[in-house]
């Protein structure tokens, strides 16, 4: 566990046990640092004294050659166990006595230093001038003192500091514990608080509050924030209670708008279905009445016919005329029956669905027109390879009514021109039937394809105004749409889809 | 010229640790330095001196032994700011102004003329004969195996209104004279 993720307790207590440990570890360290500083500064004036006493005691022996009473002046130092060595230098610098006896010769320097004390690898020595007062240097004292009175002070004294930090340590720690819990206290009375809340979701609970501090005042925002969710989650609750009820309102009212629409369809379905009857029941009228009238039709067309051919002579000019146009009218209207029942049967027919070749329908169509009437002449652009699904007995019936029409509307323009192909519409492909004849105005475009409504008069173009009507049925039973475009004598274009 | 200057110093330094080295410093040249040396372990009072321009005079009494060792002594010497003199004597009457007196030779009974004569002025007797410290003289030089020896009597010091310092007294033998 990193030290980021201790407990807060264990922080605390860590942070003052450091601190408290460095400060004494710095306090001793500066202690021990002075206190070997001084000691030495000790041990060098209490050699250097030393010297100086010896030196004085010295003077006669060496201005009189006495190396017996040197060699007992030097004795004395045998009470401090720290002098290692001791040597007395005549004035030529020649050694005059040592201490200890059986100093060795290279154990101390051959003659005489600088005059002073001063600190030689992990030893104190000196050279102390030996002179009687206010006259001639007699020679010069040698001394050696090992630090280990410093060393064993020192050593003592981080003993005891290390004790002392012990114990402060151990007390500081003690100490931390105790203390710290007036500021661990309300962090973690806080955090059991916010764990309460983030746990049971329960925001009713608060804080306890120990005290007027920082924390305290932290403690008093936490409950305040703890307060205001509690009231937003309330307003919260409410508003979407409310907004339940809406639901559950627009849910009923869905239920009632969906019943009213199935209701309606229904009424709809059984609305279309009488229709469908009453349309079926006025095909089969229609049928029957087309088929009924060709009857008597023909029959006055047979007996005017009769009366022209047997009885002509005892007829007038003016009748016979007027038997001329009864017979004209009864086939006109004959053709028209013809062009209702091809409409009906249309309707009524069955679909075989099977490919059917476009092309090659449209040039056999083409051909047709030509040899019924050679003395056109109209030129046919027909795509090759136009290719489609559907009843090939239907599609050649629209086919021939819309190149009939092209070939129709053309018969006044020279260089007539039908071209039949294939373009693309609204990214799906559609045919297209364009001639270059006379046209029409796009203002009457949706009246194109009723029965029986015609933009020329039959004086101008022959017809019945039941051919694009039928082309359409077609087109809509194949599930396809049919539109067209044209002006006044700009040609026109007849698109469909499959 | 700076060469020979410094090879001379060498060759002087050479000779004299030679000289140390043997140890054998003669017998007449340690006498001097003695001599010398008992100028810081005694003192005079201040009668002694008149003037401060007064010189610490080592006087010699009868033939000098000290084949000039004493002047190269003391030449160049100070003691509390005042300069050394040699000075020879042939005899007692010619001493004035003294305060070290070797007295040569074999004394015999010349010795208690000299010291009665001198009536204790403030003079530090020094001689190597026998018995001279017994017989009122001051310090006696003893050659002892190679060794100068000390013997003092500090009642004829005193009696001189001498002080010989306790360091002197303790490196020498001290003498209390028979029949006084």
């Amino acid at each position: 566990m990193s030290v980021r993720d201790w407990p807060i307790k264990r922080k605390l207590t860590a942070i003052l046990v450091v601190i408290s440990g460095l400060v004494l570890l710095l306090t001793s360290a500066a202690f021990a640092g002075y206190q070997y500083w001084s000691l030495r500064q000790a041990t060098r004036d209490a050699l250097s004294v030393r010297g100086r006493i010896i030196a004085a005691n010295s003077t006669a022996s060496l201005a009189f050659s006495n190396e017996a009473d040197a060699r007992e002046l030097l004795s004395a130092l045998r009470a401090d166990p720290h002098i290692v060595a001791a040597v007395l230098y005549d004035k030529a610098g020649h050694v005059f006595a040592a201490y200890p006896a059986d100093l060795a010769g290279n154990a101390v320097p051959a003659a005489p230093g600088p005059d002073g004390y001063r600190f030689e690898r992990r030893r104190l020595i000196g050279f102390q001038p030996v002179e009687e007062a206010g006259s001639q240097r007699l020679g010069t004292l040698y001394l050696a003192s090992d630090l280990e009175a410093v060393y064993d002070t020192l050593r003592l004294s981080v003993v005891i500091g290390l004790a002392v930090m012990g114990v402060a340590l151990l007390a500081a720690y003690l100490l931390s514990m105790v203390l710290q819990g007036t500021i661990s206290q309300p962090i973690l009375a806080l955090a059991e608080t916010a764990k309460a809340v983030s746990t049971r979701q329960d925001y009713s609970v608060r804080a306890p509050k120990l005290g007027e501090d920082e924390l305290g005042a932290l403690t008093d925002a936490f409950n305040q924030m703890l307060g205001r969710i509690e009231d937003q989650n309330r307003a919260l609750r409410a508003s979407q209670d409310e907004l339940q009820r809406y639901a559950s309102e627009l849910e009923r009212r869905v239920e009632e708008r969906t019943h009213e629409l199935q209701e309606r369809n229904e009424s709809l379905r059984r609305n279309a279905a009488e229709l469908l009857a009453a349309n079926t029941e006025l095909d089969a009228f229609a049928y029957s009445v087309s088929h009924d009238l060709r009857a008597p039709l023909r029959s006055i067309d047979g007996f005017s016919q009769v009366l022209l051919e047997d009885y002509a002579a005892q007829l007038d000019e003016a009748g016979r005329q007027s038997l001329h146009r009864v017979r004209a009218a009864s086939q006109r209207m004959g053709t028209l029956i013809d062009d209702l029942l091809k409409l009906a049967r249309v309707t009524r027919a069955e679909m075989r669905t099977e490919d059917v070749d476009l092309s090659g329908m449209a040039r056999d169509i083409a051909a047709e027109l030509q040899r019924a009437t050679p003395e056109r002449q109209v030129e046919f652009a027909i795509a090759a390879g136009l290719k489609a699904r559907g009843d090939a007995r239907l599609l050649r019936v629209a086919l021939d009514n819309l190149l009939r029409n092209g070939w129709k509307y053309t018969a006044r323009r020279p260089g007539a021109r039908v071209e039949f192909a294939s373009v693309d519409a609204n990214g799906g492909q559609a045919f297209m039937v364009r001639d270059n004849g006379a046209g029409f105005d796009m203002k009457y475009a949706d009246k194109l394809f009723g029965v029986f409504q015609r933009l020329h008069s039959a004086a101008e173009f022959e017809g019945t105004g039941v051919g694009l009507a039928t082309v359409r049925r077609i087109i809509n039973r194949h599930g396809g749409r049919i539109w067209a475009e044209g002006a006044v004598d700009q040609g026109a274009t007849f698109y469909f889809t499959l | 010229m700076a060469f020979l200057r410094v090879t001379t110093a060498l060759l002087l330094v050479c000779a004299a640790r030679l000289g140390a080295q043997t140890g054998k410093a003669s017998e007449a040249q340690v006498k001097a330095v003695f001599l010398f040396n008992f100028a810081q372990f005694v003192d005079w009072p201040p009668t002694a001196f008149p003037d401060t321009e007064t010189p610490f005079v080592i006087g010699v009494l009868g033939a000098d032994p000290f084949q000039g060792f004493l002047d190269q002594t003391v030449r160049g010497e100070q003691l509390r700011g005042r300069a050394f003199q040699v000075r020879r004597y042939r005899s007692v009457e010619e001493i004035k102004t003294c305060h070290i007196l070797f007295i040569s030779g074999p004394t015999g009974d010349r010795l208690d003329e000299i010291t009665a004569s001198l009536k204790n002025r403030p003079i530090l007797t020094v001689g190597d004969d026998d018995g001279f410290a017994e017989r009122g003289g001051m310090i006696r030089f003893v050659t002892d195996r190679s060794r100068i020896r000390l013997q003092i009597n500090p009642q004829a010091a005193e009696a001189a209104h001498l002080t010989i310092s306790s360091k002197l007294l303790r490196v020498a033998e001290v003498i209390t004279p028979v029949g006084r």
